[in-house]
């Protein structure tokens, strides 16, 4: 019972991956560009939940208010680094990112120091008993709300007009210049939503997990494995891979331990690097 | 035969970009690949080359399969090719640029700086030869590229809408140029929207359209078969006799 | 850039650096500095191969680093040998993991690799911050006290500073003599255009994979000095991604892909990070790494090329304004 309990923490946990990761794929596949910065994104929506908790904001409130926020982060990295880098050598392109995610990461420790904080307690504490299993309500929320965005990002790019502009930009800029389509815009469109899909994912996990400035890097890197694992600039696919890597890293945390969660999901992704770079949906990877 | 393409084909997830192309080149001819975009003879041609490998059908050089070698194998057994635009290595010289060429068959660097330096002379480009690439027009580009790849010393040789472009003397000085490579027993294969440049350089035209290739034969017996005209060679007419 | 008389200035000074300085009062402060900056720069280079000739972007090399530190403290730890002994141990297991990690990914587009490495530091760091055998989260420690003349335990900073030396003079001439030839062709070839370098018969895949093997082991030597000098080794100075860093820094703010931008990016931010360790205390290494970011995204965005590409295109610049404004052709 135990083990399905830590396999239903991980897939809620995992939904939240799913969240964040379909930001990262998408930019990859949209404009072949990691961004680095990504688990910076997730953290600074912990803290921009946090600072909304602090500025009298209700639990539902917040999430939407770090999500804005992010988008407009997004937005303005766009216009002010990603624009110029994008078209130069792959060594500006990597280290525009690392270095931004440098930046946030020991500003946020200068400013908030490196301790381990919650949201204050809210309407969103407490267990719910379901099926036999104790599911803590911060988590059910958080990863409820998370699947349910991520699908509607998929809904977005595939069925409205502005997500098959923003895919008209991906498969052929120059094309979709001549319909009169603004590759900028769109481009810029999508790192923010890239943000704020980054930013919201962190002000769900601040309702149910603690937090801190350095976890940056830890989400920067289950992105890396989910959107490889999901395949080139597939959102589907990391939707997929993100639930799985938290299954995955919940059942290692469970039956091997928690010290060695992180090194399983690593080991994967080294694994699925040399077994199937493609990942489960991704159709290149060269 | 130095190269055999038999029924080549190629699709992307479910779309057929070339669904069968044939072709046989005999050592020293000049073949052109015509057709409107999209009609897949740059898959076809990307193929030969080993930028792709095809999902059906098989390719010879000169008796050795190499439907599955990497474009890197295709240059060492001697097959070359230039890009529709040009690839030319921005931070480097005009002839650090060929010597990346050369390298291929000298591994010495002096022997690899001669060789580049005789293929700049032969390209017009001499005179540049310490320049940045980066510093060059399209017309020196395509130049440099076709610098570049004799460097490699090769038996075939792939020419992307090399003469896309350039002005009526640059294509007359072009024009040249694939003589003088063609006379030095370099093979070609050659695609190009130019008429006139296919009439002038090519013995025998391959037609592509809808992924398949539709006719094949002399430049003047291809322009008067009616599927051609009908595909593409009409269209190109209506257009240039309107042009003033 | 062909040595010169810069060149040779460089390494006039940097031989008798330590002996210039020795009659000051702040003497071994100095001297330390000193041999910091020619480890650091050493590290910076090696990195720089990968990084910076081969335009493969490797922010995870303290895989590399640590695994020479911990080696050679390791085969003290475990079998009393000299700490130098684990040299080419440590050699060998980071040309291993170099090519654990680029055979997969040097087949696919790039940011596969630079992923890769990320993840494999951490994977590394984590593992061996949980394995007794490497002393887990406290590290390993080397001798104590020299038994011999083989430990390489010295008091002052000065024969630290000379081996350290004589090992960066070894990476640069490799590095210059690899440039000048085929294989450093091949490198910035595939760095500027991989699949027009492809289709010249470069083999992209074997030439990038040389590389890293190349830089790992350079790295991992950069590794084992730190460990012999320092003295010991634990997963965050060995395996944190700062070590990874202060590496890529060194090199980019010099100019990454020539000879000497790691050098000159080791003598400008060393003493710099000395200085405000000295007067911010520990908070200062807050705020440097802070200031790291915003570097690296200065340098991205405007000058790649690091400092010595901003003064190649300074000279010229400066030659025309001062010959009167007259426009001169175009290099």
């Amino acid at each position: 019972m135990i083990l399905l309990q830590a396999a239903v923490s991980g897939l809620l946990l995992g939904a939240v991956y799913a969240l964040f990761s379909t930001g990262l794929t998408l930019i990859w596949g949209m404009m072949n560009f990691i961004n680095f910065a990504h688990g910076e994104f997730v953290m600074l929506g912990m803290y921009a939940a946090l600072l909304a908790t602090w500025a009298g904001l209700g639990p539902a409130a917040f999430a939407p208010a770090a999500a804005a926020a992010l988008f407009l982060l997004g937005a303005v990295v766009y216009f002010a680094l990603i624009k110029h880098v994008m078209r130069g050598p792959m060594l500006a392109q990597i280290l525009s990112t690392f270095g931004l995610a440098l930046l946030l990461r020991y500003s946020s420790l200068f400013i908030f120091k490196s301790d381990f904080r919650t949201l204050p307690d809210s309407a969103l504490s407490g267990t719910i008993h379901v099926l036999g299993l104790y599911v803590a309500r911060a988590q059910l929320l958080a990863g409820a709300a998370a699947a349910v965005v991520a699908l509607g990002m998929h809904v977005l790019l595939t069925r409205t007009g502005l997500g098959s502009r923003m895919l008209a930009v991906a498969e052929d800029r120059s094309a979709a210049m001549l319909m009169g389509i603004r590759p900028d815009r769109m481009q810029a469109l999508a790192w923010g939503l890239s943000a704020a899909s980054a930013g919201l994912a962190g002000a769900l996990m601040a309702v149910a997990y603690p937090f801190s400035p350095v976890v940056g890097e830890t989400f920067a890197l289950t992105a890396f494995v989910v959107v490889t694992l999901g395949g080139f600039g597939s959102v589907p696919g990391a939707m997929i891979a993100g639930f799985l890597i938290g299954l995955v890293e919940a059942l290692a945390a469970y039956l091997i331990g928690p010290v060695y969660k992180d090194i399983v999901v690593y080991a994967l992704f080294v694994a699925v690097l040399w077994v199937r770079p493609q990942g489960l949906l991704g159709a290149r990877a060269r | 035969m130095l190269l055999e393409a038999e029924a080549v084909g190629r699709s992307f997830q479910g779309f057929v970009a070339l669904e069968s192309a044939s072709l046989t080149v005999a050592p020293g001819e000049i073949v052109g690949l015509i057709g409107p975009n999209g009609a897949g003879k740059s898959t076809f041609f990307n193929c030969v080359a080993g930028d792709i490998e095809p999902s059906r059908g098989r390719i010879r050089f000169d008796g050795t399969d190499v439907t599955r070698m990497p474009a890197e194998a295709h240059a060492r057994i001697g097959i070359g090719r230039t890009f529709q635009v040009p690839a030319a290595f921005e931070d480097m010289t005009l002839v650090e640029n060929v010597m990346v060429g050369g390298f291929l068959r000298h591994r010495q660097r002096g022997r690899a700086r001669d060789r580049a330096m005789e293929m700049l002379r032969l390209t017009g480009l001499e005179a540049q030869a310490g320049h940045l690439a980066r510093s060059l027009g399209t017309p020196g580009r395509k130049r440099l590229e076709i610098a570049r790849v004799l460097a490699t010393e090769p038996r075939l040789l792939l020419l992307d809408e090399a003469l896309a472009g350039l002005t009526p003397t640059e294509i007359q000085q072009a024009i040249g140029l694939v003589r003088t490579i063609h006379g030095m027993g370099v093979t070609l294969v050659i695609v190009e929207h130019i008429m006139e440049v296919i009439m002038t350089l090519a013995q025998r035209v391959l037609v592509f359209n809808h992924g398949r290739a539709i006719a094949q034969g002399t430049p003047e017996a291809v322009i008067r078969d009616p599927q051609v005209v009908e595909a593409y060679l009409g269209h190109r007419r209506r257009r240039r006799d309107a042009r003033p | 850039m062909k040595p010169g008389l810069g060149t040779a200035a460089l390494w006039a000074a940097l031989l008798i650096f330590p002996l210039a300085v020795a009659g000051l009062p702040s003497a071994p402060f100095l001297q330390d500095v000193g041999s910091t900056v020619v480890l650091t720069a050493i590290s910076a280079c090696a990195w720089n191969i990968i990084g910076g000739y081969a335009g493969q972007v490797s922010v995870g090399h303290s895989i590399f680093f640590g695994t020479g530190a911990y080696m050679s403290l390791a085969v003290f730890g475990l079998w009393q040998l000299p700490p130098v002994a684990g040299v080419p141990l440590g050699v060998a297991a980071a040309v291993l993991l170099a090519l654990l990690i680029g055979a997969p990914t040097f087949r696919l587009q790039g940011h596969y690799f630079s992923m890769a490495t990320i993840a494999v530091a951490e994977l590394i760091r984590l593992t061996v911050g949980n394995w007794d055998l490497f002393g887990a989260a406290i590290g390993i420690q080397g001798p104590a006290t020299p038994r011999s003349g083989w430990d390489l335990i010295y008091r002052s900073a000065v024969p630290y500073y000379y081996i350290d030396l004589g090992v960066l003079a070894l990476v640069i001439a490799t590095t210059a003599w690899m440039a000048g030839g085929r294989f450093g062709f091949y490198l910035r070839a595939i760095r500027s255009d991989e699949r027009a370098a492809r289709s010249l018969g470069v083999p992209v895949r074997r030439v990038k994979l040389l590389a890293l093997m190349l830089s790992a082991a350079f790295t991992a030597v950069a590794g084992s000095l730190y460990a012999l000098k320092v003295g010991f080794v634990n997963p965050e100075s060995g395996l944190g991604i700062l070590v990874s860093v202060q590496m890529i820094i060194t090199a980019a703010l010099g100019g990454a892909g020539t000879l000497y931008g790691p050098v000159l990016g080791s003598i400008i931010l060393v003493p710099l990070q000395s200085a405000s360790n000295s007067w911010l205390g520990g908070g200062g290494s807050g705020l440097t790494y802070i200031l790291y970011g915003g570097i690296i995204m200065l340098l991205a965005r405007f000058e790649p090329g690091g400092l010595l590409q901003f003064w190649r295109r300074g000279v010229p610049w400066l030659r025309r304004r001062l010959r009167g404004g007259r426009a001169a052709d175009a290099a």
